[in-house]
């Protein structure tokens, strides 16, 4: 039993873990490596074919397609904190008429897939004038009730004092949100925050709807062209454009992952 | 308080939340829900965006009824959801067991292997999987014929193609899922287990006896919301098959695209998608219901 806790269990575990990322240690490795020799049974890099990197940028709107999403994830990402902020204290914090019934209704439409109203919202987009622009993939992405929901959790449970204080030195409710409670809430927004913004860079249905020209794609549209166009691109310059590709999310990983696991048990628990 | 500053109060609370939920109020009802009813509307149509709407009542919906392209791609999604839910749910779980036996660094290294597909998207993992199963020359086939098994067709194969998004789709949602389980697992006291120690019980009992039961919360959540989103898997099917070969991953979200936008039947293809949100609604009611009843 001792040496099933100590040795075996660890082992195992760190060779399943291993296994786990292997499939990303071969696309690393394989970015590095020739055409030729791209499928090479060998499990160290022993070329370092760079030019890879260079023909994936060269002969695709790959930078173009990654500031896109970059541009739209980011906008994304503030707005719908901000909004959602907003609306979460708004639910937390005041009373008014109505409030359980708009509570209600925006949780309600949590309950509406996607893919159900990916039409309605095409054509609808199509009405404003939406369809291939930034405007189209940003503005429908930023609405969503459970970010909401999570925030009202979030203010439900802040202590009021500092606002009660801040209200009575004369500042207006909406002053006091803004310059008291919504300053002291990155707990909240940080993991939130890592999530959307993951979710955003990740989303692929709408800007495939939305988007026409390969100046509007984002990075997801780009590569899956790169595999499923009508040409063929060598596998070494796809698996180059995937490692360009994922770098953005694989430093936001690194670097944030306690806000990532900290978003992930918000999400799973609440 | 005065009493007038009082009701100044009542009057500002009032004005700034409606100010505040403006912006979601507006945004979710353009975007979200009058979509959902212009959907059913535009279901009651026969229309192919280019002439004038037909009212035709319930007929998209009786053709459905009979369309056995439309049930066989609502057989194909429930068929990937059978393997995909209970595949994910265990596996995630056994991980997070695992991981919460485990001591010292080796936690931290562990969940980040396990986690670390996650921040991978979607079509970035589709390339793998197609790189590593490419019929020809991919790793895989090649360590199959070496083991003498001989090369497999994977993404070309009609039997294959969709157990490769499945395990697709597996290995970037594992680590999330072992996540919250695994959060969930630490808030267990932790006497508990002592207590069962002391009365004899094996880890596989009080795996099953303490565990497992105390878990019922999360354990309902994961297997509804990978349920509810297995439902409407499309993103690795539109890149890694397209559907094919011959139909054999076409899932209903892949099947309503295909009606709205390359067909161009916006009333069918807005039935088939009222048809798919009534079997996700009744999901979600069995969710919210759990949620509802855990507060």
């Amino acid at each position: 039993m001792i040496t099933l806790k100590r040795f075996l269990l660890p082992a195992f575990a760190v060779i399943v873990g291993l296994a786990m990322i292997f499939p990303i240690y071969i696309l690393l490795i394989g970015s590095l490596r020739s055409e030729t020799h791209v499928f090479d049974l060998q499990l160290l890099p022993v070329e370092f074919a760079f030019d890879n990197f260079v023909q994936a940028i060269a002969s695709t709107h790959l930078l173009r397609s990654i500031l896109n999403s970059v541009f739209v994830s980011t906008t994304v990402t503030v707005v719908a904190m901000l909004f959602h902020a907003m609306s979460g204290y708004a639910l937390a914090r005041f009373q008014f008429p109505g409030k359980n019934l708009i509570f209600s209704w925006m949780l309600s439409t949590l309950m509406i897939p996607f893919a159900v109203i990916m039409l309605p919202l095409y054509l609808i987009s199509k009405n404003f004038g939406m369809i291939n622009t930034y405007s189209g993939l940003i503005i429908p992405a930023i609405f969503n009730a459970y970010g909401i929901f999570l925030f009202r959790q979030f203010y439900r449970e802040f202590p009021k004092e500092l606002e009660e204080a801040a209200y009575m030195e004369g500042l207006s409710l909406a002053g006091t949100f803004f310059r008291v409670a919504l300053p002291l809430s990155m707990p909240i927004i940080a993991p939130l925050t890592i999530g959307f913004f993951l979710a955003n860079w990740n989303s692929y249905i709408w800007p495939l709807i939305n988007t026409q020209s390969e100046e509007m794609w984002v990075i997801q549209l780009q590569l899956a062209n790169l595999i499923g166009g009508g040409y063929v691109t060598p596998w070494n310059v796809v698996l180059a454009a995937a490692v360009i590709a994922a770098l953005p999310t694989f430093l936001l990983f690194f670097f944030m992952q306690k806000y990532l696991v900290e978003g992930i048990k918000m999400t799973g628990i609440k | 308080m005065t009493p007038t500053r009082k009701s100044a109060r009542v009057m500002q609370e009032r004005v700034t939340a409606y100010g505040f939920l403006l912006p979601n109020i507006l945004g979710l009802m353009i975007f979200v829900f009058i979509p959902i009813v212009y959907a059913f509307y535009v279901s009651l149509h026969d229309w192919n965006a280019l002439t004038p709407k037909v009212f035709v009542g319930f007929q998209n919906y009786v053709t459905l009824m009979t369309d056995s392209k439309w049930w066989h791609s609502v057989l194909r999604t429930l068929m990937y959801s059978v393997v995909y839910v209970p595949l994910l749910f265990c596996l995630a779980l056994l991980s997070a067991v695992i991981v919460n036996a485990l001591r010292g660094k080796t936690v931290g290294i562990v969940r980040t292997m396990f986690l670390l597909p996650f921040s991978i998207t979607s079509v970035i993992a589709a390339i793998i999987a197609m790189f590593l199963l490419d019929p020809r020359s991919g790793l895989i086939n090649q360590l199959l014929s070496f083991a003498g098994i001989g090369r497999q067709q994977f993404l070309g194969s009609p039997s294959q193609a969709i157990y490769c998004v499945i395990f697709t789709v597996l290995w970037i949602n594992l680590g999330y899922n072992m996540t919250i389980f695994l959060s969930a697992i630490k808030e267990i006291p932790k006497d508990y287990y002592e207590a069962a120690h002391m009365d004899g019980a094996t880890r596989f009992q009080s795996f099953r006896y303490l565990t497992f039961p105390l878990l019922r919360e999360t354990n309902t959540f994961i297997l509804i919301v990978t349920t509810i989103a297995s439902f409407q898997v499309f993103d690795q099917i539109i890149v890694m098959t397209n559907g094919g070969p011959i139909d054999a991953t076409e899932v209903s979200v892949l099947y309503i695209y295909k009606e709205a936008f390359q067909m161009l039947h916006m009333g069918y293809s807005s039935a088939l998608a009222f048809v798919l949100f009534l079997i996700i609604f009744a999901f979600s009611m069995i969710q919210l219901k759990l949620v509802s009843s855990n507060k």
